[in-house]
């Protein structure tokens, strides 16, 4: 039956397109800069038993919780009580979803009347009513705090919108008016979702379609089990902390050991911390998704990504730690940050198995940055979700990227002539920072410095960011990478200071609502990647290159690359062979691979 | 003197189409490139068609030199000179990466090094202002600097881009003008010049490449027009520009990015050219060898666009006629991944070695060596003979792939076509959403040299009714550039709210593009008027993409304004189905375009008489087996003969497949018109 073979894969680009289609209807109409720069949404297919049948590439970080959130949906309404013409909306993190801001859009496909599947889109909504700004709040103790929780309810009934959740959705969100564009614009992309899928059944017929689409998520898991079987059997361990969860000021641990059996993979989570007051909790969704994100990077990524690719891997996440959180702790970090983390555990233990494929450590964090307020210009309340880029982690014949979104999303940067177009702040500089990437044989990505200059009265700022303290490991000898921060300088003053210092915060890198005023300087640093390899081991001739470049100081490049540089004549050059000997300040924090 | 020609200098071939306006003389040619001599592939053209250089009185070139040196890294060595502080945005780029899973990308390469980037105190902000005033002391220190760098001979190009420079660009004007002074010698790229749009690393990125590319393109134009003098050519010659318009060629060595598609420019409007007898709405399907391009036309006009991407993440900002390219060509290759799933492409043969079938070492399955298993190409027929195809080593290379799979070779051939025609049927439907069409109402025009093979096939998975092809489809690109008429756009990117705007400020804007516009199509020598029309690129303030709306005159007025408004708002809601009646609107773009509306009337693209007869071969289709067709020579088909399919109609340059029951009417221009006959899901 090898034609079929060729039908399938026909169906599954098929598909595969549908879900761009919807993702290019949304892109385009979304009013938040989160959609339509940040991709901050998803697109996919689910067939009536609440499988996914197919996405489209964007956000990684919601594609590996979309289907716990629609097994959830399907549980609680009964897939009978889905009509023609229904949108359902849900965004509640105890009900198999990532968190609060992530909403699930999911709407039933009929054909000739019989329920083929869903249409479902994630999609960030910027403001939600929550005790900050953005909902990102980073000392939130309860998640009544982080925003308007909705429990699976209908937004349309039979194509007419629901009024009572509407006004109360209007009601509780700060900028009603983005709520409306965004959610206008996944209604607008789930329309496109249905009628081409309707085409698509009128032309197929619905019982074949099912039937195929079975077909692609079992050759997908079949795919999937032999990639693994390429990895060597074993068991993997690794840990790495959360620096602190923005109300006591103490690490936590996230610990994880992988193994792999034949065609299987299931990473225990056992051992990790309780979860926490503050809001770094990982809902059960969220750690699946990121395990999914892992392992996806370490195996063949043309693997079609259906249900059945996400068969082969198990995730054990004890109930009540910071991996699998009860209810009603906080946890709107747990997707943004904790997320990062747990994708880099996971990568971090794979790595023993596989390092050629792996890489060190990216900066992992969003230093997520939120601010309100009233606009002098206009007089209007906004409010922004701002996010970093970070270094990428060296790997064994590559340095890393620099300025790249961390791997649990692919948003882009917001240019800085929008930024200043539709906020008071004024962007005094953007630049990446010198001796950020981690030194190795292969050299991390470097992270950035911004300094934001706040042009309005006041403004009110809230800040989720992790990797102040404990920075990115390297690999094989390669140096940890450069940490986060984020400091202020009031008008008036010379120097940059800590939160904690300026306004006693509990945490430098978590806190919320704190006033700014007119003048003060803003400091957001990000963190750059781990390198890779013996930083001595680095040909002296891109030593020198990354000191022409101003990726590295001629410090740095003499502590730890053994490599010094002499001027002379308008030209450096570098002395390699006494220097090289000396041991140099090594980096701190580097994991060595036995393989 | 009375020749005008047009060629396309491609990577594979040159082409070359030109009409004798005054006997209605017709010549045409297609020869091999030849790599990094363009020159001699022209006058071997003109050599082969029979042109003497002599009597040209026009020539008129498409060319892919721009594009390709980017690709290759092969530009000017590049200064870089931006505001203080932002001297790393165009290494930082946007942080968004091309693959989901893949730890091992690297982002691209933005022509130029790190240590070459500069920033000078200055600012400007949102609204124009000046915050921080350029001081002459900054620009001395820079001076230094820029000294060392082409004392050792590491500068030949500067570009200049300093934030919000399109909304003031005096800043930018006093760089240019001490630069000018200071370093006579370097080129120079203002980014207000360049791109004047928002968006700080689209515009520097986009300054960046027009200084790399600029000593090239100066290299490459006076070679070319070195060689035609002294051929005897005493004519003057342009070149396609991306907007599908053209600009004289000692002018366009001044603005490269201008250029960078400009064969592909050239292809649409051919295919608009011809297309057009069908008489409505048209998407446009170029197929090559590497790459097929598409082009949406709605009543009468093609789309335009502000933005390319040359590769991902590095966007090149230059009107362009608005184009999807999809890696989908006669040279794709056919592979099987790891999971035992066909797939086509993106990867290419190429021109070199080519499919297997050339028989220049090509080992792998490509859609040209399906097809030929097919019987739907003439081993002995392809270009007209200038190419011997070998079926033996097409079905060798299958086999290898059908091996893999576990079937004939004759299904993986199909499989293989069916796999190349979806990516493209996929691709229309992704842009159709994009641009807000539905494909169904529209004519799908196919031309390059595998076009007219697979678009039956194609437009019958989008419910298309109807396929155009025009004459000689493998030379549209020449064609396109015969016809070009003379165009300038202009793009400023403005702050306008509905709420507050009001005509007389939308009328400054207008007459300054316009006057600029105009300047450019009078240094082209134009006299007489110019039709000069203007858009509005509009989105619902908070939105971040926007739709244009064509303004009715220049010289608008407020109730106008309103109207266009209005429209905004029903364009919003046919769409995507809901507008937010009462919202504020933005204006962020305001496209002037001055166009020379000469009209050309051609004479009938006239056939070479031909006695070739009338054949059968046996061709293999998905839906009815192997049958026996009869072959049809294009050239002996009169206007108005109309079939049946199955059929194959073979050309000079091209092969077109007609299909069961469709049936094939030959236009009064030459064209061939298609009407797809039924849906086979």
């Amino acid at each position: 039956m090898q034609t079929d073979s060729t039908e399938l894969t026909l169906l599954h680009n098929r598909l595969t397109s549908i879900c761009r289609e919807m993702g290019v209807a949304m892109m385009k109409t979304a009013y938040s800069p989160v959609f339509n720069e940040g991709f901050d949404f998803v697109c996919s297919l689910f067939d009536r038993e609440g499988r996914m049948i197919a996405q489209a590439e964007y956000n990684p970080s919601m594609l590996g919780a979309a289907i716990y959130t629609v097994e959830w949906m399907l549980n609680e309404i009964g897939v009978e009580c889905f009509r023609q013409g229904d949108v359902w909306v849900h965004n509640d993190p105890y009900r198999g979803g990532c968190h609060l801001p992530e909403h699930m859009l999911l709407k039933p496909v009929f054909h000739k009347d019989e329920l083929f599947g869903f249409a479902a889109t994630i999609g960030h909504i910027a403001e939600i009513g929550g005790k900050a700004v953005g909902a990102l709040a980073g000392d939130a103790t309860e998640i009544y705090q982080e925003g308007l929780r909705l429990p699976p309810v209908k937004l349309m009934d039979r194509g007419e919108h629901a009024m009572d959740i509407w006004k109360i959705l209007m009601t509780n969100h700060r900028t009603p008016k983005l709520t409306w564009g965004d959610l206008h614009a996944m209604l607008g992309s789930l329309h496109i979702g249905e009628s081409r899928l309707i085409e698509l059944l009128e032309a197929r017929g619905l019982s074949r379609t099912l039937d195929e689409t079975k077909e692609l998520m079992q050759r997908a898991e079949a795919w999937m089990r032999r990639e693994i079987e390429a990895i060597p059997d074993g068991e993997y361990r690794f840990e790495d902390w959360m620096e602190n969860d923005g109300i006591t000021d103490e690490p936590r641990r996230i610990k994880v050991a992988v193994s792999v059996r034949g065609g299987e993979i299931i990473a225990d989570f056992t051992g990790t911390d309780p979860q926490t007051r503050g809001p770094i909790n990982a809902t059960y969704a969220v750690t699946a998704a990121a395990t999914y994100n892992a392992a996806f990077h370490l195996t063949d990524p043309q693997v079609p990504r259906n249900a059945g690719c996400y068969r082969p891997i198990k995730i054990i996440a004890p109930p009540g730690t910071l991996v699998n959180v009860q209810h009603p702790a906080p946890e709107i970090g747990g997707n943004s940050e904790t997320h990062c983390r747990i994708i880099g555990v996971v990568m971090g233990a794979l790595a023993q198995a596989v390092p050629e494929r792996a890489a060190a450590a990216d900066g992992a964090t969003g230093c997520n940055f939120l601010f309100g307020g009233i606009h002098p210009d206009t007089g209007e309340f906004y409010a922004n979700y701002h996010f970093e880029n970070v270094g990428w982690g060296a790997a064994a014949n590559h340095d890393g990227n620099d300025a790249q979104c961390a791997p649990l999303a692919i948003s882009r940067n917001v240019p800085v002539e929008v930024f200043e177009t539709r906020y008071p702040i004024l962007v005094r500089s953007l630049r990446l920072l010198t001796d950020s990437g981690g030194a190795g044989l292969f050299r991390g990505g470097l992270g950035t410095e911004r300094i934001l200059e706040i042009r309005a009265p006041e403004m009110t700022v809230s800040a989720l960011f992790d990797r102040m303290r404990i920075p990115p490991w390297g690999l094989q000898g390669g140096s940890a990478g450069g940490t986060t921060s984020i400091s202020i300088r009031r008008a008036g003053d010379s120097d940059f200071r800590l939160f904690t210092d300026v306004f006693h915060t509990v945490t430098p890198s978590k806190f919320s609502n704190i006033i700014v005023r007119q003048g003060d300087l803003i400091r957001i640093v990000s963190s750059g990647g781990g390198g890779y390899g013996d930083p001595f081991q680095r040909p002296a001739r891109k030593v020198l290159n990354d000191v022409l470049d101003r990726y590295v100081s001629p410090q740095q490049a003499r502590n730890l690359y053994g490599v010094v540089l002499r001027e002379g004549e308008g030209t450096l050059s570098f002395d390699e062979a006494p220097s090289r000997t000396m041991a140099g300040e090594r980096g701190a924090a580097s994991v060595n691979l036995k393989a | 003197m009375a020749i005008r020609v047009g060629i396309d200098t491609g990577g594979t071939f040159t082409d070359l189409v030109a009409i004798d306006t005054a006997s209605s003389q017709w010549y045409r040619s297609k020869v091999s490139s030849i790599a990094g001599e363009p020159l001699r592939a022209i006058v071997h053209a003109l050599d082969l068609a029979g042109i003497d250089p002599e009597q040209i009185e026009t020539l008129i070139l498409g060319t892919t030199v721009g594009t390709n040196a980017l690709l290759q890294r092969r530009g000017a060595r590049v200064a870089y000179i931006t505001s203080k502080g932002f001297e790393d945005v165009p290494f930082i780029q946007r942080g968004n990466r091309k693959f989901h899973y893949d730890l091992h990308w690297s982002k691209p390469k933005p022509f130029l090094n790190r240590r070459n980037c500069f920033g000078i105190a200055e600012r400007v902000d949102y609204r124009g202002a000046v915050v921080t005033p350029l001081e002459t002391q900054e620009l001395e220190a820079l001076g230094e600097e820029l000294e060392k760098l082409c004392a050792s001979g590491d500068l030949q190009a500067v570009a200049v881009n300093l934030l919000f420079s399109y909304l003031n660009s005096s800043h930018e004007v006093a760089v240019g003008k001490w630069l000018e002074q200071r370093f006579p010698r370097l080129s120079i790229s203002l980014s207000h010049q360049v791109a004047s749009i928002w968006r700080e690393y689209e515009r520097g990125i986009t300054t960046i490449a027009d200084a790399y590319l600029k000593p090239l393109l100066r290299e490459f134009i006076s070679g070319i027009d070195g060689g035609l003098r002294r051929s005897g050519f005493c004519g003057g010659w342009s070149l396609m520009k991306s907007n599908g318009g053209t600009r004289l060629a000692k002018e366009a060595a001044h603005e490269p990015v201008q250029l960078l598609l400009s064969g592909l420019a050239g292809g649409v409007m051919a295919g608009k050219h011809f297309g057009l007898e069908a008489g409505c709405d048209l998407i446009t399907l170029d197929m090559g060898g590497t790459s097929c391009d598409l082009a949406v036309i709605t009543g009468g006009h093609e789309r335009y666009a502000a933005q390319f991407d040359v590769e991902f993440g590095l966007p090149l900002i230059f009107p362009t006629i608005e184009l999807t390219t999809i890696g989908a060509g006669g040279g794709s290759i056919a592979w099987v991944d790891r999971g035992g799933f066909l797939r086509v492409g993106p990867q290419s043969a190429c021109a070199d070695p080519g499919p297997a079938c050339y028989g220049q070492g090509g080992v792998e399955p490509t859609v040209t060596d399906a097809n030929l298993l097919l019987g739907r190409l003439n081993p002995d027929y392809f270009l007209g003979g200038q190419v011997r195809l070998d079926p033996g080593a097409a079905a060798s290379a299958v086999s290898g792939l059908a091996l893999k799979m576990g079937i004939s070779k004759e299904d993986a051939a199909l499989a293989i076509i069916d796999m190349a025609n979806e990516n493209m049927v996929n691709a229309i439907r992704v842009r159709t959403v994009e641009v807000g069409i539905d494909p169904r109402s529209y004519c799908l025009v196919a031309f390059g040299g595998a076009g007219a093979l697979h678009a039956s096939a194609i437009a019958r998975r989008l419910k298309i009714r109807r396929v155009l092809i025009p004459p000689h489809p493998g030379l549209c690109s020449a064609f396109g550039a015969l016809i070009a008429d003379l165009r300038s756009d202009h793009v400023a990117t403005v702050s306008l709210r509905s709420t507050t705007v009001h005509a007389g400020e939308l009328r400054a804007h207008l007459d300054r593009l316009a006057a600029a516009a105009c300047k450019e199509l009078k240094e082209e020598g134009v006299e007489g008027k110019l039709q000069v029309t203007a858009r509005l690129a509009m989105r619902y303030a908070g939105q971040n993409y926007e739709h244009e709306v064509e303004l009715p005159t220049l010289d608008i007025t407020d109730p106008m304004l309103r109207d266009a408004f209005g429209r905004f708002e029903v364009l919003h809601e046919k769409f995507y189905g809901y507008q937010l009646a009462g919202e504020v609107i933005d204006i962020v773009n305001i496209t002037v375009s001055a166009v020379d509306p000469k009209q050309r009337t051609l004479p009938r693209f006239e056939r070479h008489a031909t006695s070739r007869p009338a054949g059968l071969r046996k061709l293999r289709m998905r839906s009815s087996g192997e049958l026996t067709v009869p072959v049809h020579h294009r050239d002996t088909l009169p206007p108005n003969w109309t079939g049946v399919g199955p059929m194959i109609i073979e050309d000079v340059d091209a092969t077109a497949l007609i299909e069961v029951e469709d049936r094939v009417t030959v236009l009064e221009s030459g064209s061939l018109v298609i009407e797809i006959a039924k849906e086979q899901p």
